[in-house]
């Protein structure tokens, strides 16, 4: 149970749908934001499923790819029962929007009150009972990636931003592009916002290329062809190309036109950063739109054009491709295999994902992202019981590894908004090395192909995108940077306040029995894969700790200290960057 | 035998009374194989400028008539640089003119922006050069022959990752090796002495430009930290004094002792082991060195350049004659607001490389440290409203006391569109210097000879001038 201490900070999480419906109600050309229905719950399944969870190990398996990380009641919570009913529940939890935490929020530093969007997602990603959407939100947040590093003094347009991925998150995936595509947020970040064609007045001023482009190259197609397995389609051995930079001319013209909703074209209304934009068709292209062979005649309507040309890429055949091996790599494996990744890019393109116990996700549509997920998260590999290969698993990125801490000690007093570190380090390799929606570009954190150069993994082939972001200088932030969140060290902006406080209370039990100590850590962080190596460096340390007798107040400070020892060796060595 | 055994070889038989120099290479019976020169000190440092830097709007026209047509192509944003208005850092009076000694002008002239004082310094005072219109090319390349596809080009033009990679690695994204590194190879395969760890050295990442066979870049950090756990005992409470308890720890932060069968364990398993070892050689270095005095910008490519001055000051301690150094900013991506974000990245651009420069010539080795510029593209000539669009060729810096500077090699085409320096009606400029030449030139006076630069520069070959002078 996590306590609020302080009446300073409100914790205004709990989202409030109305607050949310009236702000984004007026001035726009689209619905308002409403909440996801709940699925239907699906038959119960077989008694004797092959995707029942049977032991504690296996719950903290697939809660580690489910989840930000499983904690204790978690794993009581998740034990004897079906993966696949797990993960219906999880697609039923309403999503805890983001915005109204920012409408609220105010702070004299202005500094700070810039960061609360960040804030308020930290905190969702820890706290957060919708766990699978928030892990699919930052899935996503890596796909159609904003970055505020230029804009991080607008945190309602933000917040705004990632309000868009959580809603959609377990929609269909075109939808999400068509909202996207007229969020303020992505519209500054590849600034299409209030783009126009003025080429019948100024034949030399022409619109801007860039959201075409990456749209093209990162959100949907990429920029080769490939097969449903994710390989690249050959030609006589050579990859071949899906599109020209004709095409992205032609698309350019599509994305013309939009800008906030307000008095016209140049002017806005206050409210314009959490709106969605308007498209002024007096700024619209009235040129021909042509790419990926398809024509929008000249004098189309700007929504309509928009609209079609979704819809016409989103029928290209490397969508599925595309966006499976994405999502793959988010959630189970670095380098997924061509057959693996042609299951779930079947469910992309199907819609439909029916599990091993029999239990059906999707609703049949093309790209359905709860089929998507389902085949991603059910796959028969992870039941099956067949041995692992050494070419499986997923290197987890920082923010991965930092939440499962959280969650596991159920950290008290989520409050992001007191954490010096949360809001303003998390980015440097100095800090954790990984702050959500703060890519050093439109092209993430790291890149889906990146094979490290001089690696096993490399050598054999194997895409490692995380091993991109890790080396010397990565390694050690993120040793440190646990170091203060592991001993409750961190530099808080009011002291007064334990915000991030780990319970230790279970384990403290467990502190004058190192060997059962390390066993338990084992469990709950690595579902059972730590090495040997680890366990007896844990016991060894621990029982260089005496527990001094003299009064119980020491003791009670060296059991907890030899606690937190424990948990930092875990959540440092180098098991605990591998799921498997 | 591979480099690392060829390594062991020479260090045991220096053991055994050899003196690790030409005596031991004659030895070997391969004086091909050795042929770079290694004596003495020299290093490059790459500043690599992310986004695709606009070079028209940072190398200027400061003629009339090229100002005029710079103007006429991008009336938006001269607009909104306030062009006009007498104040504005690009009206034709405030640009910071360069005396170029190049007799081949024609009557044009060029400068910095009114921002940019001390580029301007140094370019006048002969510490740097201007390279126009470099790009990656697989074959001399003109817009005829691009449009009869009489030429082979590069792949996946225009597109931010796949160029970035091709300027480092000739190659689009997932390329394994890039021209740093390669340049390294017939370094280190003639330089038995020095330690290999520290000759690539990157403050910005993993990018593939210091990555090859065997070379692998070092990530240098300002302040560098080898586990604060292991410099605070006091985390242990009680066991604060023990010895066996701080060897655990530390064999736990180097990963000593543990295996795994998966790859990607291993992987992980590796980097953990490289860098507990290379901080602490890392950070003694620099402990036991004098450091430089020179003011940095805090900037990101002034704290960056600062961290490669501070290694450059501990070379000794570090034991290498040769480093090549990868530095990154972001950026410049600039489609709209250019007019507020270029004068930003200029200013960033123009103190941070004044400032190493400075730091150079105050250790005494500006004439053996040369530092260049580099980026994913130019931009379009022609302006989208008030931005520009990704291109293609782009002009560039090269800095250092051993600079022939003062002089603008290649060329800087024109501002007219229909010219056939440009793809098409955008402006996207057609590089008459591949990005091979300019490594070339790079690469010669880092220490390579001939046969050594075309191995590492695949095109090479195609190109007629091998050298282009400006060092």
């Amino acid at each position: 149970m996590r306590k609020i201490v302080s009446k300073t900070l409100k914790n205004t999480l709990t989202a409030s749908l109305v607050i949310f419906l009236i702000s984004c109600g007026g001035g726009g050309n689209d619905s308002p934001p409403v909440s996801v229905a709940p699925t239907p719950i699906p038959p119960t399944p077989p008694v004797s499923s092959v995707l029942k969870l049977n032991s504690d190990q296996e719950v903290v398996s697939f809660l580690s790819k489910m989840t930000f990380g499983a904690s204790r009641g978690d794993i009581e919570d998740a034990i004897n029962r079906d993966a696949s009913e797990l993960l219906s529940e999880e697609f039923s939890k309403p999503p805890s929007y983001i915005l109204p935490f920012v409408i609220d929020y105010t702070d004299d530093d202005v500094g700070v009150q810039h960061r609360s969007y960040s804030a308020a997602f930290w905190n969702a990603m820890v706290d957060g009972d919708d766990q699978l959407r928030q892990r699919m939100v930052f899935a996503l947040s890596q796909i159609t990636v904003i970055s505020d590093l230029n804009m991080g003094d607008r945190p309602r347009m933000n917040a705004h931003y990632v309000d868009a991925l959580y809603k959609h998150a377990f929609g269909n995936y075109k939808e999400l592009l068509k909202e996207v595509t007229y969020t303020p947020a992505m519209a500054n970040f590849l600034t299409y916002y209030r783009n126009r064609d003025n080429s019948d007045q100024n034949p030399l001023q022409t619109p801007d290329e860039n959201y075409a482009r990456e749209f093209l190259q990162l959100f949907t197609v990429g920029v080769t062809e490939l097969n449903m397995d994710g390989t690249q389609k050959l030609i006589n051995g050579s990859p071949v190309e899906t599109y020209s930079n004709e095409d992205i001319v032609g698309l350019a013209r599509v994305f013309t036109g939009l800008s906030c909703g307000g008095i016209d074209f140049w002017n806005c209304e206050d409210y314009d950063e959490i709106a969605p934009l308007v498209m002024y068709q007096n700024y619209h292209s009235k040129n021909e739109k042509k790419f990926l062979g398809k024509t929008i005649g000249a004098y189309v309507d700007g929504d309509t054009a928009i609209d079609q040309a979704i819809d016409h890429i989103f029928e290209h055949p490397n969508l599925a491709p595309f966006i499976a091996t994405r999502l793959i790599q988010r959630f189970t494996a670095s380098s997924p295999t061509p057959e693996y990744t042609e299951r779930v890019a079947t469910a992309f393109e199907t819609g439909s994902y029916t599990s091993a116990d029999n239990v059906q996700f999707g609703e049949g549509v093309r790209g359905d992202l709860k089929a998507t997920l389902a085949a991603i998260l059910l796959d028969e590999k992870f039941f099956n019981g067949e041995e692992k290969s050494n070419t499986d698993g997923k290197i987890r990125e920082p923010v991965l590894k930092f939440i499962n801490w959280a969650r596991a000690f159920d950290v008290g007093n989520v409050f992001a908004e007191n954490e010096w570190a949360l809001l303003f380090h998390a980015r440097s390799n100095e800090g954790l090395g990984q702050q959500p929606f703060q890519a050093s570009s439109v092209f993430n954190f790291y890149r889906p192909g990146f094979i490290a150069p001089q690696t096993y993994s490399g050598n054999e082939g194997l895409t490692a995108p995380e091993l991109q972001t890790t080396h010397e200088g990565s390694v050690m932030g993120y040793n440190d940077w646990m170091l203060e969140y592991v001993f409750n060290s961190s530099p808080a902006r009011d002291e007064a306040i334990d915000s991030f406080a780990p319970d230790y209370s279970y384990e403290v039990t467990l502190a004058e029995t190192p060997d059962q100590l390390s066993e338990h850590l084992d469990t709950l962080l690595l579902a059972g894969l730590m090495k040997n190596t680890t366990k007896e460096r844990i016991v060894t340390i621990l029982n260089e700790m005496p527990i001094r007798s003299d009064s119980e107040e020491n003791a009670t400070k060296d059991r907890w200290n030899r606690v937190a020892v424990a948990v930092y060796v875990a959540v440092t060595s180098t098991e605990f960057s591998l799921v498997l | 035998m591979s480099y690392i055994n060829r390594r062991r070889f020479l260090k045991s038989s220096s053991a055994l009374g050899f003196s690790a120099g030409t005596g031991l290479l004659a030895a070997l019976g391969s004086s091909n194989a050795f042929s770079a020169e290694v004596n003495g000190y020299k290093a490059l440092v790459c500043v690599f400028l992310k986004g695709g830097m606009d070079s028209m709007d940072f190398i200027l026209p400061k003629d009339l008539p090229s100002h005029n047509a710079l103007a006429s192509v991008r009336p938006g944003m001269f607009e909104a640089y306030g062009v006009g208005n007498g104040n504005s850092s690009r009206d034709i009076d405030n640009i910071l003119e360069i005396n170029a000694l190049n007799s081949n002008l024609g009557g044009r002239k060029f400068g910095f922006s009114s921002g940019v004082p001390e580029l301007q310094n140094l370019f006048n005072t002969g510490q740097a050069a201007i390279v126009g219109n470099v790009g990656p090319l697989i074959e001399p390349t003109n817009r005829t022959s691009m449009n009869n596809f009489s030429v082979q080009l590069p792949t996946r033009l225009f597109s931010h990752n796949d160029q970035q990679s091709t300027w480092m690695s000739f190659g689009t994204e997932g390329t394994q090796s890039g021209w740093g590194g390669r340049l390294l190879e017939p370094i280190l395969e003639a330089d038995a002495v020095s330690d290999p760890v520290f000759s690539a050295i990157s403050t910005a990442g993993n990018d593939v430009f210091l990555s090859s066979t065997n070379v692998r870049q070092f990530l240098a950090k300002g302040s560098p930290s080898s586990a604060n756990i292991l410099e605070q005992n006091w985390r242990l409470g009680t066991g604060y004094s023990s010895n066996t308890a701080m060897i655990a720890l530390r064999d736990h932060i180097n990963a000593t002792g543990v295996t795994s069968d998966n790859l990607f364990g291993k992987d992980l398993i590796d980097i953990n082991r490289r860098a507990l070892r290379n901080i602490e050689t890392y950070k003694s270095a620099l402990n036991n060195s004098v450091g430089v005095n020179a003011q940095f910008p805090n900037s990101p490519l002034g704290n960056q350049l600062r961290t490669v001055a501070n290694t450059i000051s501990a070379r000794n301690a570090l034991n290498v004659r040769r480093q090549i150094f990868y530095v990154a900013i972001g950026g410049f991506d600039t489609h709209d607001n250019q007019h507020t974000d270029m004068p930003r990245l200029e200013t960033q651009i123009s103190t941070s490389i004044s400032a190493f420069q400075n730091a150079m010539v105050e250790m005494g080795i500006s004439d053996k440290v040369t530092l260049f510029t580099a980026s994913d593209f130019g931009r379009t000539a022609v302006e989208n409203g008030d931005g520009t669009d990704h291109g293609w060729g782009a002009h560039h810096l090269v800095v250092g006391g051993a600079v022939n500077g003062q002089k603008i090699y290649g060329e800087i085409p024109p501002y007219d569109r229909g010219d056939l320096a440009y793809t098409g009606d955008r402006g996207r400029l057609i590089p008459t210097t591949s990005v091979d030449q300019y490594a070339a030139t790079l690469g010669g006076w880092f220490g390579l000879d001939q046969s050594e630069l075309n191995d590492a520069l695949p095109n090479l070959n195609n190109f007629s001038e091998k050298n282009l002078g400006f060092i």
